[in-house]
């Protein structure tokens, strides 16, 4: 389990994260969704333990962040940032090999993650020649590898848009993948999305938020409802509901109101 | 190229280079290799070769190993493709410490570590400048505040020195290997495997480091210890170079950018590759010092400086082309 209890960063008179709370499962994908600036990739970079929280509690597999090294914190999650760094001159597999340059696991363990991923037909190719959508899927290799070597029971997978890169079939796509594989593996998956119907259709919970604090979270036929998205995305929404009342989709309309 | 082959190439031509620097005639005609071990050479150019090329030969391809090892490794620390030990201020900071010493007369074992003080000292100088930690131009920019800071407190100090000559500037600013001798080939033969072993072990955590000083802490790596580690043995292989050879550019920067081209950027191979390439270059640089003017000679300094500086203009102008396509 994944357990944020009223996480708090300030900088400043001004506080980006505001006493947020969140628990994420492990076999589970939450996705965090809310407008530009809402603070969803400044929580993400708290709930990866790169910056620290200026109040608050967070544990991972009940261990209290603070006191994990480095080190340790990989053997529970691994992240894929929003723009993963990369450098010419490295091919994929060995991007992807990185995952398990502290943990050991079996010789040829990567294999098997860019196999998950989807990408193994790209693992001799240098990083330069690869578009963006599969550079990302080279990253989030590289992070599964590194959680399936770890040797944990619980085990996280932190992504900041991980669909930022692809065309909304392959984002779709993706989305989908991510969601079995964490079912299959056990993976509690925590991920940052821009689109609404993306979260609505793929998400077992959905955090939205505003200003930097939670504005709702639960499964997504509780929190996406339509005024409440209006007032958070200060915008005039159409909602589609397909004959069989399975599928929903928001779209946007013209005219912005002001947000209140 | 994949990295033996490279190896087994470079090393036929370190070699070749070796072979014909070491059996170059006084006059600047090169003597056939095999005279070397025909036992037919006077007794004078023996003594030439045994006491005054083959260690100078040693000095310059360990210390542009060393050179290169560090190039490489300041290069991913700070995920700055411009980076080199000479660029951010250590080089600076190591030869006015070394000179300082020895006007102070320190005993000369001491030298060495007033070099890697004062190469310390300028490296947290230029990081100060340039925030901790920072990925950016903002490095090389105070780099080369803090270098020209140290330049001018150099040449002032040798200026003052009662009988501060030409020469003695010059070897500190632009370098030389013309005062190897065995003693000091046998420190850098014995220190500088033991240093390269020490930042070649570091290949993981170099590579995490190019992805980005985020994404490595992801990965696990104590970024902070490990970055200070990395910067640490790269301060200590500059400052014992300069220490004895004074301020040899460009070969930090240049060695592991041809290495890149030719092995690819993997740390594991980078840190092997480089080093060849770089105590090559200095090999070559110190010949062509010796023998382009000869019987006069150039500091070897002015070779690399020659070589590098273009190389660092077309490093920005690639730099420049890349960041207009991305």
């Amino acid at each position: 389990m994944l357990e944020a209890r009223r996480l708090t960063l300030r900088r400043g008179e001004r506080a980006l994260i505001d006493d947020l709370s969140l628990t994420a499962a492990c076999g589970e994908l939450t996705l965090i969704v809310g407008p530009n600036g809402a603070g969803k990739s400044t929580l993400l970079s708290l709930l990866s333990g790169l910056t620290p929280p200026t109040s608050g509690d967070l544990r991972l597999a009940g261990r209290d962040v603070r006191t994990l090294s480095a080190r340790d914190l990989a053997r529970l999650r691994a992240v894929v940032e929003q723009e993963p760094g990369w450098q010419p001159g490295f091919n994929a597999a060995e991007l992807v090999m990185m995952g398990g340059y502290l943990q050991g696991g079996s010789r040829n363990g990567w294999r098997e993650a860019m196999r998950l991923m989807q990408c193994d037909a790209l693992a001799k190719r240098q990083l330069e020649t690869l578009s963006g959508g599969e550079r990302q899927r080279v990253h989030l290799a590289r992070a599964l590898w590194q959680l399936m070597s770890s040797g944990e029971s619980q085990r996280f997978w932190l992504l900041d848009e991980p669909t930022a890169a692809l065309d909304f079939g392959l984002a779709d796509a993706l989305l989908a993948e991510v969601r079995a594989l964490a079912q299959t593996l056990r993976l509690g998956v925590v991920a940052v999305v821009h689109d609404l119907n993306l979260a609505w259709r793929h998400a077992d919970q959905i955090l939205l938020m505003e200003s930097g604090r939670g504005a709702a979270f639960g499964p997504p036929g509780e929190i996406m409802q339509k005024d409440r998205l209006e007032a958070l995305y200060g915008v005039r929404l159409a909602e589609l509901i397909s004959h069989d009342e399975q599928l929903r989709a928001f779209v946007p309309l013209a005219e912005p109101r002001t947000r209140d | 190229m994949r990295l033996l082959p490279f190896v087994v190439l470079m090393s036929a031509v370190i070699a070749l280079t070796a072979g014909t620097a070491l059996t170059l005639t006084p006059d600047g005609r090169p003597e056939p290799l095999l005279a070397l071990f025909s036992g037919n050479l006077p007794p004078i150019e023996r003594e030439l070769l045994w006491q005054l090329r083959l260690p100078r030969q040693l000095l310059a391809f360990t210390a542009g190993a060393l050179l290169a090892a560090a190039g490489g490794a300041i290069q991913a620390r700070f995920k700055n493709p411009l980076a080199e030990p000479g660029l951010i201020g250590i080089s600076g900071g190591a030869a006015l410490s070394a000179a300082l010493a020895l006007q102070c007369g320190l005993p000369t074992p001491w030298v060495p570590l007033a070099a890697f003080g004062g190469g310390l000292a300028a490296l947290g100088l230029t990081s100060l400048m340039s925030r901790p930690g920072t990925d950016g131009d903002r490095l090389i920019l105070a780099g080369i505040a803090v270098n020209a800071i140290f330049g001018s407190l150099l040449t002032i100090l040798i200026a003052t020195l009662p009988d501060g000559s030409l020469r003695t500037i010059t070897f500190w600013l632009m370098g030389s290997f013309a005062n190897a001798d065995w003693p000091q080939a046998e420190r850098f033969v014995i220190a500088a495997p033991i240093l390269l072993w020490l930042l070649f072990r570091e290949w993981r955590l170099l590579n995490a480091l190019q992805l980005g000083a985020a994404t490595a802490f992801h990965l696990g790596f104590d970024v902070r210890r490990g970055g200070a580690r990395v910067v640490l043995l790269a301060a200590l292989a500059t400052a014992l170079v300069v220490s004895h050879c004074g301020m040899v550019g460009f070969v930090g920067l240049m060695a592991p950018h041809l290495a890149r081209q030719l092995v690819g950027s993997h740390a594991r191979r980078l840190q092997i590759a480089a080093p060849l390439l770089g105590g090559w270059l200095a090999l070559l640089a110190d010949w062509l010092a010796h023998s382009l003017i000869y019987p006069a000679e150039l500091p070897v300094g002015v070779i690399t400086s020659l070589a590098g500086a273009p190389f660092f203009l077309w490093l920005l102008w690639q730099s420049n082309r890349r960041r207009r396509h991305a």
